[in-house]
């Protein structure tokens, strides 16, 4: 029985979890044999059935508009759930190049080793000649956690902020300095999109008035992220627009040359009720007495850490070495627990696999021990608490819409059919062979299904990346989960593969209706 | 979860009125049972498209009310929990015992009754979340070592756990096969333990009679999905008291660690061990007996955690709480283990509810010695009710849509039961009945529709009642708690899913039933 469950959730589970992928495969071959087909040799029968069909429909435009509503909002909820399994399903599932590791305390959570591991997991431990070395300078960062709240007397959620401590270069490191020296020279500032006024104000810019020269000039920044001059150790960097690279590099140097500058994501911006260029005092949640005074520098483009801050790392640091000179004695408790994650990328699955035993064999890495795994492995362990809710969204609530689509359709068309019985006579009077009339049938609510679903999952991406700026499920740390553009094939699918299979049942009874009995009972 | 009375009154009021609407206003309630029967086909794939309706809500429903009843049943109202100022869960939480022993001597902490145990009812206790490589099905050795000889492997040494210890294989036993798989070589053992086994196996072995060293290729773990757990391991001084602060039982033949909290058992291998002991919550008891294809861990049981091995001298009744999920071990092996060699939090018994209230408000505002903050234990719990609350407003919305696709699913049905009956309509007119009579005979038909499929949808549902899910609990603000829950199907549930199926007999009876009311009786005898 194991063996069977296996094989079908094998088979089964592509299509649930990478719909994209399954569907584009399948719709490409359908397509390309739809087009060639009716193209060049049933051009006319297909239009001629598909006049009928259409006039069909629009015949009882309530019946249809009201099964194409039912199908729109039910295909909604199906590509909302199919979005998070898909973004899910992406984030554990292994890179073979390019992939990133995580470094952390071997067996506990949250992670806290001491800063004194940076420098060696950095590297990936190498001890000798022949280990693999990782690039400091673009392909490893360091995370440490501070938060703090500008309420002490009255924390919420609002006046909360956590910092990932870090070295700002690590945000974007720009290789080339040709490149470096282009995009300071673009007249975008670090604030982008928004300008300060001298009232104090920000308002956002609404045109850059560039020259055709600097124009290329954003081109050619762009371009440096596809050739990788430019690199991020944080994801997302390919999502940016070259004004914004350039204002993000410019926020980088300003934290860089003064570390109480810090860059803010727009929605923690907001909540706090800050502005670009305003300071701030946090009281510290986790790093008792240790409160730090920040002034924002940049904000991060719209999209994936609207909610997140940055600020530098060696602030942090040297406010703990601060406390422990003014305390002598008495060193802070997280002295030693400072440094909660070490990142680093690898080319390929053979040089991980090589700074895995690395960091596994040294010693200096005993107390407390760590370990170090892929990325995607260490999102999964942490979907594994949250595994049951998946496998009920998977496995309870998309197959249950699926079902109920299918049947609102199949009453439709049942409806129609019955409501037609004459007409099918008629029909087969005229010559109308039995699989024609099937076909008839079959094309209404397919043609129903493909277009509602379109315009099902073409609202919904509209709406959820638009709109509402991502779906916001509370799993694990993602803050939002945005619609693929691959998923307005998801609509189209659903609804032709439910209506095909929702009128299955009616368009078999259509083609088997006796021509006799329908006009004995009308005499 | 839901304002349970609102909801019921509704359902109350509405079926009462409905029901003196019915009977004042002499519906042919007969003919339209008759219409649903006669159109069977139609009215079985509405039913159907009910119950799927109501039963995956109710399904839904009942999984976050789990996550509500675990948090309503943790904590004792006359509890006191003391965190360091600024923490946001236990598991940031510092506290120094010099800086905090004196909480415990508050006038309001009651005194152990336990005349072998005296002193304050506090339970002093470090909270640790620890990461637990799930074993894998095949092999749980941690080490594993051996002589490749021909198509064999002699073995060098193998650690504690899995199938190579239950199966009794010892340092010396030759492996020719296992599990089906020949392990000829270093390159075919490893891609026997790739993927099934968490971390990396160093793995020594002999080639050609010279000794090598390597390790396991373990890199592709990720790829056939196993992963880690997060286990809530919480040190403590004294189990007795312990458990006596938070009201926990245990099972009969269970016993609290001893006070070294360590006891030699015999290995596998026949060998003597030494192994720490714990006391588990039922349901970590049975997330951990899976792994051994039982199904809980008793007293005797062991697994291995961190390296080390872990006996289980008792299991708590703990059943509804959040400490359903946790391992109580002794805070001075645990602590120093997990580099925690502070406490993490203090709870103090009190009276009762109002004495913690008052207790807390004083510890928090006059305790000089260190900067705490101190809670009833029960607000610190429902605190963790953040995490369900989302749950529950995502399982609104996907209602709220799927109230509107099931509503024009049965516009539909309902339309064409009007147009299939026109003539009918035209002869009720006639003989007497009035526009409304009319609107209210198709109202009525669609409700009893949804009555039929929101009871059967609600049985259907009912079938969730009782079964265990595991998620996460929080406040919102970084830490939470892994939980292992009991889905409840509860009264407000099936309210709820009454209510939801009659509002969509509702809407999606209502505008067609009005568009029957003005069909016109010549008209509709034409």
């Amino acid at each position: 029985m194991e063996g069977i469950a296996e094989r079908i959730d094998s088979f089964l589970v592509p299509l649930v979890v990478t719909p994209g992928d399954a569907i584009r495969f399948t719709l490409v071959e359908w397509l390309g044999f739809f087009v060639l087909f009716t193209g060049f040799a049933f051009a006319g029968w297909a239009w001629f059935y598909f006049r009928f069909i259409l006039r069909n429909l629009l015949r009882n435009w309530l019946r249809t508009s009201l099964t194409a509503m039912a199908t729109m909002v039910l295909v909604l909820v199906v590509t909302l759930v199919w979005t998070i399994l898909l973004f899910l399903s992406n984030a554990t599932s292994e890179k073979a190049k390019d992939l990133k590791a995580i470094i952390t305390e071997k067996w506990q959570i949250p992670s806290q080793m001491p800063f004194s591991y940076e420098a060696d997991l950095s590297e990936g431990a190498p001890s000798k000649n022949g280990d693999f070395r990782v690039d400091t300078t673009k392909d490893s960062m360091t995370w440490q956690f501070y938060g703090g709240t500008v309420d002490p007397a009255k924390r919420t959620r609002e006046n909360i902020v956590f910092f990932f401590c870090m070295d700002p270069n690590k945000l974007m490191t720009v290789n080339d300095p040709t490149i470096d020296s282009l995009m300071a020279s673009i007249p975008i500032p670090a604030t982008y999109p928004y300008r300060k006024e001298e009232t104090g104000e920000m308002v956002e810019i609404k045109s850059l008035n560039l020259t055709d020269a600097q124009k290329k000039d954003l081109e050619k920044v762009k371009n440096a992220v596809q050739k990788g001059q430019i690199t991020s150790m944080m994801d997302g960097l390919d999502e940016m627009a070259p004004e914004e690279l350039v204002a993000m590099r410019k926020a980088i140097l300003l934290t860089l040359g003064d570390k109480r500058k810090v860059v803010v994501g727009r929605e923690r911006l907001l909540a706090l009720n800050k502005r670009i260029g305003e300071t701030f005092k946090l009281t510290s949640l986790n790093y008792k007495d240790i409160d730090l005074e920040f002034e924002v520098a940049g904000v991060f483009p719209d999209g994936r850490y609207n909610q997140s801050a940055v600020m530098h790392r060696d602030y942090l640091n040297d406010a703990m070495d601060d406390y422990n000179r003014r305390n002598p004695g008495k060193r802070h408790p997280l002295s030693d627990k400072s440094l909660n994650l070490v990142w680093i990328r690898v080319p390929d699955t053979a040089s991980f696999q090589k700074v895995e035993g690395q960091i596994a064999i040294s010693p200096k890495f005993q107390s407390p021990a760590v370990k170090c795994e892929t990325a995607s492995s260490g999102v999964a362990s942490f979907l594994d608490a949250y595994r049951d809710l998946l496998w009920g969204l998977r496995w309870i609530l998309v197959p249950f819409i699926l079902l109920t689509m299918s049947l609102i359709i199949s009453v439709a068309i049942s409806i129609s059919v019955r409501e037609r019985r004459k007409e099918m006579a008629i029909l087969k009077v005229l010559g109308f062979a039995p699989g024609q009339i099937l076909i008839v049938v079959l094309g209404e609510a397919v043609i129903v299904g493909i277009l509602s679903g379109f315009l099902g999952s073409f609202s919904t991406y509209y709406l959820i990346n638009e709109v509402i700026g991502g779906v916001k499920f509370p799993i694990a740390f993602f803050p939002a989960f945005m619609i693929p553009f691959e998923a307005l094939w998801w609509g189209p699918t659903i609804g032709a593969i439910t209506a095909l299979s929702g009128s299955i049942f009616p368009s078999y009874n259509a083609c088997r209706i006796k021509v006799s009995e329908v006009f004995a009972r009308i005499s | 979860m839901f304002p349970t009375e609102i909801i019921l009154y509704c359902l109350m009021g509405f079926t009462l009125f409905m029901a003196v609407f019915a009977w004042l206003a002499k519906v042919p309630i007969k003919y339209n049972l008759r219409n649903l029967l006669v159109r069977w086909q139609v009215t079985l794939m509405m039913v159907l498209a009910f119950v799927l309706q109501v039963g995956v809500l109710i399904f839904m429903f009942a999984f976050v009310n789990g996550m509500y009843k675990l948090t309503e049943g943790s904590g004792v109202p006359g509890n006191v929990i003391v965190l360091s100022d600024g923490a946001t869960d236990e598991v940031f939480s510092n506290l120094g015992f010099a800086d905090t022993s004196d909480v415990e001597l508050h006038p309001t902490v009651l005194q152990s009754e336990n005349p072998d145990d005296p002193g304050p009812l506090a339970s002093w206790e470090v909270y640790i979340l620890v990461n637990q490589p799930i074993p894998s099905e095949r092999i749980n050795g941690i080490l594993l070592g051996g002589d490749f000889e021909g198509d064999s492997m002699k073995i060098a040494h193998v650690s504690w756990g899995g199938v190579l210890a239950s199966g009794n294989l010892q340092v010396g036993d030759v492996l020719q096969k296992f599990n089906g798989f020949t392990p000829a070589n270093h390159e075919s053992l490893q891609k026997l333990l790739a993927g099934k086994m968490s971390g990396i196996a160093p793995l020594d072995f002999n080639r050609n009679g010279s000794p090598h060293q390597t390790f396991c290729d373990l890199g592709k773990l990720a790829q056939v999905g196993s992963t880690r757990r997060f286990l809530q391991v919480r040190g403590i001084d004294n189990p007795t008291r312990s458990l006596a602060v938070h009201n926990l039982p245990l099972r009969s033949g269970g016993k609290v660690f001893s006070q070294a909290g360590v006891q030699t058992i015999k290995g596998p291998n026949g060998i003597a061990t030494s192994a720490w002991e714990v006391i588990l919550g039922e349901g970590i008891a049975r997330t951990l007996a899976s792994d051994q294809k039982k199904t809980t861990l008793e007293a005797g049981d062991t697994f291995t955690v961190a390296d080390r091995i872990w006996v289980v001298v008792g299991v708590m009744k703990s059943s509804g709480s959040t400490f359903d999920s946790e391992i109580w071990a002794k805070r001075t092996l645990v602590g120093p283990l997990f580099g925690k060699n502070s406490y993490s939090t203090v709870v103090l018994r009190t009276k009762d509810a109002d004495s913690a209230e008052i207790t807390a408000a004083e510890l928090t505002k006059s305790f000089k010695k260190s900067a705490i903050q101190a809670t009833p234990e029960k607000e610190y719990y429902a605190r963790l009710n953040t995490t369900n609350q989302q749950f529950l407003y995502s399982i609104l919305f996907v209602a709220f849509v799927v109230l509107i696709g099931g509503s024009l699913g049965m516009m539909n049905a309902m339309f064409a039961a009007i147009s299939q009956r026109l003539k009918d309509i035209g002869v009720l007119r006639i003989i007497g009945f009035a526009p409304w009579q009319i609107l209210f005979s198709f109202l009525l038909e669609a409700l009893l529709l949804s009555l039929i499929g929101g009871l059967l949808g609600c049985a259907a549902g009912f079938l969730a009642d009782g079964w265990s899910a595991s998620s996460i609990v929080s406040g919102g603000a970084g830490g939470g708690k892994s939980v292992v829950l009991k889905m409840t199907v509860d009264g407000q549930i099936l309210v709820f899913g009454m209510l939801f199926s009659l509002t969509v007999g509702l809407i999606g009876g209502l505008v067609p039933a009005i568009s029957a009311m003005f069909i016109k009786p010549l008209d509709a005898l034409r």
